[in-house]
């Protein structure tokens, strides 16, 4: 009885949020597919996606093995940091690693910007401690722009990481430190397995909004190759071609999508009586 | 007898003043809309807006931006398409600034009306902008605001004799490699002009690339001129932006580089950048672009928008603002404006780029199909 009146109402309590999603988030989308399918003149057509990969095809490639090489960073951070902070109760470093979520991604690009440049300030300051002429800076290059993303990408993770590492049974790890298993052992062995899920939702969420940046590829990126985001921006300012910009877009969503099917099967895998492992 | 007769001048004297209010000026709220960035929109708003409602007090201008580049003239262009497509009698915005390829689109659809017939300031126009947009006949319905301009900088600590020439530029590029740097296509306009003044230099038909007519036949030798570029690049090192290029520039990264001018200038009045830093526009030539003033076809308030245009033309705010303030090259003749400006900001500004120097090397952009195709043939040539 009580099943029967409650499903209208908790249907009409979600129906606001619901109809901002369609209207914000789903009409969008689907005009953004639709209209990359279109040229200027109207006319249905290819080729839109043709250019995309006859022009973008490297800036493709480069975005997602950036953004994979950021995931890949970030998670190694953020396990350390974690695991550090799992054992050992440091509030300074509690509170100092979340100091990136607070600086906006304009302020971060500018900052590394100078940072990172060749006669920077951390150019500056090494040439002189290790007394030597001249050093490479590395913004505007890859190496800067991994260094950028993975300082501003890892307090996220690491706060969902460190939140699973603390929520695992202490009598796990108190278990396995009885039987002699040195912490490194325990990281691996116990925390890290039994924190797979928050892990890779930690991933996920770094992959998307490092994949999904502008600002900061803009200012402290290479000048070529691009990241999709710059593309996509550059066809709209330039040519107020939205066509290759929507079919960019719709190249980028298909990447993240493909991690979101691989994720919620996961997911529901690892839900549905742990056949895995 | 006699009191009454005070008493009626009187009334007549009160009733006649009531009526005269008829023949005061009724309230206008001039709507401008603003392509450009921020500084566009500042200088309307809290300089010309202010200074223009003093002379006329019955007139409030409202100043919206819409955003820098082609994008902020595009939406001004959608927004009075919007207005004709309502069929009104009167429209919303009174006078627009876009970019030149704001008007040649909004000329196209029939947007926007002939008026500098009824502008004395267009007399005092020097450089044929007012009369040709990106190859486009625009005679009659354009203003420029102001005039920006890219030039090389160089930086004479390093550089004691800076190349005269696009040829220069390549052999001094050969022996000092990675000193020279710009921003590629993607990271801000200095570097697209760098690329454009590389193509007017190269090309057999960069008269038709200027002037007409569009045609893929005059891109022929754009295989060539681009892999020469692609070569060229190898001797640079590539900047994150307009701004990165000046910030690399002054912290002597680099030696060499593309720049607005109007930055330029504006970073080494803020003590942004250093002062030595010198320019030249290199032969034969670097685009630079005006800014239009353009008047809807059907302004609800067209005479007050000339007043505006005619205001901000006149030689002394030009020169007070235009010059002094936001360092544009002015939109009249330089000769008009030299006498309001004090002598320093005439030394800084013409010390390294004269104005001969700008009618001879000021280039403006090519036709907007070649502009396009310039930035493909870049993207597909060079970066790749």
């Amino acid at each position: 009885m009580e099943e029967k009146i409650k499903s209208p109402i908790g249907f009409f309590l979600i129906l606001p949020a619901l109809s901002v999603l369609g209207l914000l988030y789903v009409f969008p989308l689907a005009r953004a597919i639709w209209s990359s399918f279109y040229d200027k003149e109207g006319n249905f057509t290819f080729e839109n996606y043709l250019k995309v990969f006859e022009l973008y095809t490297e800036d493709i490639i480069y975005s997602v093995l950036m953004t994979l090489a950021t995931v890949g960073v970030v998670l190694i951070v953020s396990i350390i940091i974690s695991s550090y902070l799992r054992f050992k109760d440091w509030k300074f470093l509690d509170y100092m690693y979340r100091l990136p979520l607070f600086i906006p991604f304009l302020i971060v690009g500018h900052a590394m910007r100078i940072f990172l440049a060749p006669h920077g300030t951390l150019n500056s300051l090494l040439t002189r401690v290790l007394c030597v002429e001249e050093l490479p800076g590395i913004s505007g290059s890859w190496i800067g722009l991994l260094f950028t993303f993975s300082w501003v990408m890892t307090p996220f993770a690491t706060m969902i990481i460190l939140g699973a590492f603390r929520a695992v049974d202490p009598a796990y790890v108190e278990a396995a430190q009885n039987l002699g298993a040195s912490k490194f052992r325990i990281i691996f062995d116990v925390l890290i397995p039994l924190s797979r899920p928050s892990i890779i939702v930690a991933m996920i969420l770094t992959f998307v909004r490092t994949i999904s940046s502008l600002t900061i590829p803009l200012m402290v990126g290479p000048n070529e190759p691009n990241m999709i985001t710059i593309d996509m921006m550059f066809r709209v300012n330039y040519f107020n071609d939205w066509g290759v910009a929507n079919g960019l877009g719709v190249v980028s969503y298909l990447i993240v999508v493909g991690f979101a099917i691989y994720y919620l099967r996961y997911m529901v895998a690892e839900r549905g009586g742990g056949i895995k492992r | 007898m006699k009191r009454w007769g005070v008493v009626f001048l009187f009334i007549v004297l009160s009733v006649s003043l009531v009526l005269a209010q008829g023949d005061f000026p009724v309230k206008v709220v001039l709507r401008m809309m603003v392509a450009g960035d921020q500084n566009m929109v500042d200088f309307f708003q809290y300089e010309i807006a202010p200074e223009f409602e003093k002379v006329y007090p019955n007139v409030k201008v409202e100043v919206v931006g819409t955003g820098p580049g082609p994008a902020g003239s595009r939406q001004i262009i959608q927004q009075l398409e919007i207005e004709r497509d309502s069929n009104k009698d009167k429209w919303d915005i009174d006078v627009a600034v876009v970019h030149e390829i704001g008007a040649v689109w909004a000329l196209q659809e029939g947007l926007i009306r002939p008026y500098t017939d009824f502008l004395s300031a267009k007399r005092l126009v020097v450089r044929n902008t007012d009369k040709v947009a990106l190859g486009m006949n625009v005679d009659g319905y354009v203003m420029p605001m102001f005039h920006s301009q890219t030039a090389i900088a160089y930086n004479p600590r390093y550089v004691k004799n800076p190349p005269k020439s696009y040829t220069e530029l390549v052999e001094w590029v050969k022996k000092h490699p990675k000193k020279f740097g710009y921003n590629g296509i993607k990271h801000g306009a200095s570097g697209i002009s760098f690329v454009t003044g590389w193509v007017y230099w190269k090309s057999k038909y960069t008269e038709k690339l200027l002037n007409g007519p569009y045609d893929k036949k005059y891109e022929e030798d754009w295989p060539q001129i681009f892999a020469e570029l692609k070569e060229f690049n190898k001797y640079v090192t590539m900047t994150s932006g307009n701004a990165g290029t000046l910030d690399m520039l002054n912290r002597g990264e680099i030696w060499m580089g593309p720049v607005w001018v109007d930055m330029f200038y504006t970073w080494v009045r803020e003590g942004r950048m250093d002062p030595n830093t010198r320019i030249f526009i290199p032969a034969p030539g670097m685009p630079g672009q005006p800014m239009y003033y353009v008047i809807p076809l059907k302004a609800k308030n067209p005479d007050y928008a000339l007043k505006l245009i005619e205001f901000v033309s006149s030689p002394k705010i030009q020169a007070k603002y235009i010059v002094e303030r936001f360092n544009w090259y002015p939109a009249i003749g330089d000769d008009y404006v030299t006498p309001f400006l004090k002598k320093e900001v005439l030394e800084s500004l013409y010390k390294d780029v004269k104005q001969e120097d700008l009618l001879k090397y000021g280039k403006p952009f090519p036709l907007t199909g070649y502009y396009e195709d310039i930035l493909e043939a870049y993207e597909r040539w060079v970066e790749k």
